[in-house]
Parts: structure tokens; C-alpha cells; sequence
């Protein structure tokens, strides 16, 4: 077995060579890998393999072994039409033409975020409470990027709404609903795909909050990746990484 | 949709140096591939549409990634979707408490079948799963072509959720032994 080397981001996952042989909690190695890709992970498993695969080239190579042979079913994918449109809307996000200098209006118009909204039976109450959503075109002297996050779980009553701005590089976090158990904390983490979580910090229940972001972590704050909040022993994980369980998370999406 | 292979690995190259025309091309060849699989994962047309923008985002994001001879290009985009979908759904679905994984097979054990299978035979997916009883291998289809969860799979088959599991992973690891003979 190769030498443990400490991970850069959290130091708290090492990448080891595979151990077929390993019966741990998350089974092993080999069918391990053949699950990362079919996508039957939970998100915690997901994640710390992901962070597994960094500096593990055979590793590496058991993922792209399953890979390349469940690729030969994808001729069971049907084509359908993609819905007109489409297509302008992803220009528009990628290349940002129309882009409004008043970040209200570019707020208005996404989709995700009214569903999400919509879905908690907030669509006006969040307006109307002035949430940030309203400082929003006075602070930002230019266009820039922001992205949003609902943040929920099935079986969880814990519900936040994030909104990440780079051009301040704070995320301005609302708790809608839940409350963390007696001596417990909500501890707030971005997750990017094949890397470890990463803290972002003790976050307060049932309030708006806004958490700086250090120029460190400001290139995790993209379309695609995670955010989640762990339940954690008071004042957060002593280790660095999630300890308790994952009661709300939701991928950021641009607007 | 007839997809002419090499042609899709040459827009790609060419996405990767930033060109928009190469990249709307990409998308009128491959987007009703993507959508769905978006639309089979996430059930819900809305949801796919939104998950596809953010798929051509990913793709215009990472075509530099593609290393033509790995995968064919259309099995590496096809990943993406699946990926990016699977995202999706994981994030909404509860943590599960695996701790007895360590009870289900975590070494490989002997296969009989193996006996049966050429050594000097290439193994294929789609002979392998069909080596498989057939709900295991339904169980697999399922996992990959829907994004069913465990908890989805028990539910369809009419099992507890850790016995799943543990059919998933023996199954695994005689497609495994398959395919590698």
C-alpha cells in the first residue's frame, strides 16, 4: 500500500492505492469504484471518494474502466428535442451579452431560483422581507457574476437560500427553516466534484447571514458545485471535515 | 441521430480554443442525445431543460479535457449529462446510514460463473449483465440508464434497501470478473 499523503485542501483525506481487500464502511474498493460511477453513492460517500481519486492514478483507472464499459449502454439514452431556446439561454449565461448592470433584474428572469422559491411557498414573502435580493443593484458598479443555491433535503425540515457574490465575495445566507439540535451547530461546506468539502464556517439558524469568502475559495464558488450544511458538535467539526450528517445541500447555479 | 464520431471530436477540439460557431454545432448535433438523458434521470422536463444549460455550460468549460483515444467523444459528453444529473438528485436524496456495509461482501468472493466464461472471450457489458439473474441485472440498467437510487431499486424489487445494496455490489463484482476475462 502506498504511503498516505495528506490532502491540500482539508488535509483530512489520504489517497491510498486500491485495497481490494479493505471492508470498511463503504465496502470495497472495487465494486466502490463501479458505484461511483453508476451514481449510487450518497452524497457523503460520493464526495469522499471523489476526494480519493486526487494523486490516485489506479484508482483512476478502475473509475475509467467502469465507465467505459457502462458507456456501451448508452444507446439506451433516447434522443429527444431539446426545448427551443435553449440554446440562447446557455449563450447568455456563458457569454453574458445582455447582461443587466442592475443584478435585480438578472435575478428576476432565473428560473432556478423562482422554482426554488416557488417550492418553499416563499415566491413573495422572500420580496417582501427585503431579503438581499433588493441591495443587490446598488452595491455592483458592473456586471459580475452571482450564483445562487437552494439549499434542502429529503426528511429534513432545514431549508436555506444562498446567494454568492463574487464581486463582494460574500455569501449571503438565509435560513428559512430548521433548527440544529441541543449543542449542535449547522456548519456550512462547498463541495467541488473531486475534491474534499471545504468550510465555510459555523452558519446561524432561522437568520440572514453573510459569510466573506477568502480569495482561496472563491474559484469553488461555480456553477456545478455543492453547497451543504452538516450538523455539527458545537462551534463546528473538530476535524475539518463534515462529522455529522448532511441535513440540507443543493447544487449553485449561475443566474 | 447518425453522429458522425471523428466529427464530433474535432468540434470539441475546436470548442476547447473558444469557438462559439464550433460549440453551436456541437449543440445541434448532440444536444436531443443529452436532453435526454437529462429528461430519463430527472423525470421532469423543466428540471432537464435547466440541467442542460448547465451541461453545455460544463462542456464549454472543460472540451480542453477531452482526450480523444479515452472515450469516444459522444461517451465522454453523454458522462457529463449523467454526471451533472446524478449531482442533482443526490443533493436532494437523505444520507444513508451504510454503517453495516461492512456486513455485506467487501472482498470478492469466488465466482462459479467464471467457470463458464472463455478466458480468451473479450467481455462486453451487455453479455455480462446478461450472465447476471435477471433483476440484478435489471437492478444495474437501472442505476445507470434512471439514476435510481438504492432506496428506489428495494422499492421496485420489493426488498429491503441493504439487501439491494448487497445484491448491487455481488454484481458488480461478477461484472467485474466478466468483464475483465
Amino acid at each position: 500500500m502506498a504511503a498516505a499523503q495528506p490532502f491540500e485542501t482539508t488535509g483530512m483525506f489520504v489517497s491510498m492505492s486500491i485495497d481490494d481487500t479493505k471492508s470498511g464502511d463503504d465496502g470495497g474498493d472495487l465494486t466502490l469504484a463501479a458505484e461511483y460511477v453508476l451514481g449510487t453513492l450518497d452524497a457523503v460517500a460520493h464526495a469522499r471518494f471523489a476526494a480519493r481519486l486526487e494523486g490516485a492514478p489506479a484508482l483512476r483507472a478502475e473509475v475509467a474502466f467502469w465507465q467505459s464499459h457502462f458507456s456501451q449502454l448508452d444507446d439506451g439514452f433516447e434522443d429527444v428535442r431539446a426545448p427551443a431556446g435553449s440554446f440562447k439561454a446557455i449563450e447568455r449565461r456563458l457569454f453574458g451579452a445582455a447582461r443587466e448592470a442592475n443584478g435585480l433584474m438578472a435575478l428576476w428572469r432565473n428560473l432556478a431560483l423562482w422554482r426554488g422559491l416557488a417550492a418553499m411557498g416563499l415566491a413573495i414573502a422572500v420580496i417582501g422581507v427585503g431579503f438581499g435580493v433588493m441591495q443587490l443593484g446598488t452595491t455592483i458598479p458592473r456586471p459580475a457574476t452571482q450564483l445562487v443555491a437552494t439549499l434542502q433535503a429529503a426528511g429534513s425540515d432545514v431549508r436555506y437560500l444562498a446567494l454568492y457574490d463574487a464581486a463582494s465575495a460574500q455569501v449571503r445566507l438565509t435560513g428559512l427553516s430548521g433548527d440544529p439540535a441541543p449543542e449542535r451547530d449547522f456548519e456550512l461546506w462547498i463541495i467541488k466534484a473531486g475534491d474534499a468539502p471545504v468550510s465555510m464556517g459555523v452558519v446561524a439558524a432561522h437568520t440572514q447571514s453573510s459569510v466573506p469568502v477568502p480569495e482561496a475559495l472563491q474559484a469553488l464558488f461555480a456553477a456545478g458545485n455543492v453547497l451543504a450544511i452538516s450538523l455539527e458538535p458545537k462551534g463546528g467539526s473538530p476535524t475539518g471535515a463534515p462529522t455529522g450528517p448532511i441535513v440540507a445541500s443543493g447544487p449553485v447555479v449561475l443566474i | 441521430m447518425a453522429t458522425n464520431s471523428i466529427d464530433i471530436t474535432e468540434l470539441l477540439s475546436r470548442v476547447a480554443l473558444k469557438d462559439r460557431a464550433a460549440f453551436k454545432t456541437l449543440y445541434e448535433r448532440t444536444s436531443a442525445k443529452l436532453f435526454g438523458v437529462s429528461l430519463r434521470i430527472l423525470k421532469d422536463r423543466a428540471e432537464a431543460e435547466e440541467a442542460l444549460q448547465e451541461i453545455y455550460i460544463k462542456i464549454w468549460q472543460r472540451a480542453d479535457r477531452y482526450a480523444s483515444g479515452q472515450y469516444s467523444p459522444i461517451s465522454w459528453l453523454v458522462a457529463i449529462a449523467r454526471n451533472h444529473t446524478l449531482d442533482m438528485l443526490r443533493a436532494r436524496r437523505p444520507i444513508g446510514d451504510d454503517i453495516d456495509a461492512a456486513l455485506d461482501t467487501a472482498t470478492p468472493e469466488p465466482n462459479p460463473e467464471a467457470a463458464t466464461i472463455n478466458a480468451g472471450e473479450r467481455g462486453r457489458i451487455e453479455n455480462c449483465l446478461d450472465e447476471l439473474e435477471a433483476d440484478r441485472a435489471g437492478a444495474v440498467r437501472g442505476a445507470y440508464l434512471d439514476g435510481y437510487s438504492y432506496q428506489e431499486l428495494a422499492t421496485t424489487y420489493d426488498v429491503p434497501v441493504n439487501t439491494m445494496r448487497t445484491w448491487l455490489r455481488r454484481s458488480l463484482l461478477k461484472l467485474r470478473e466478466c468483464l475483465s476475462a
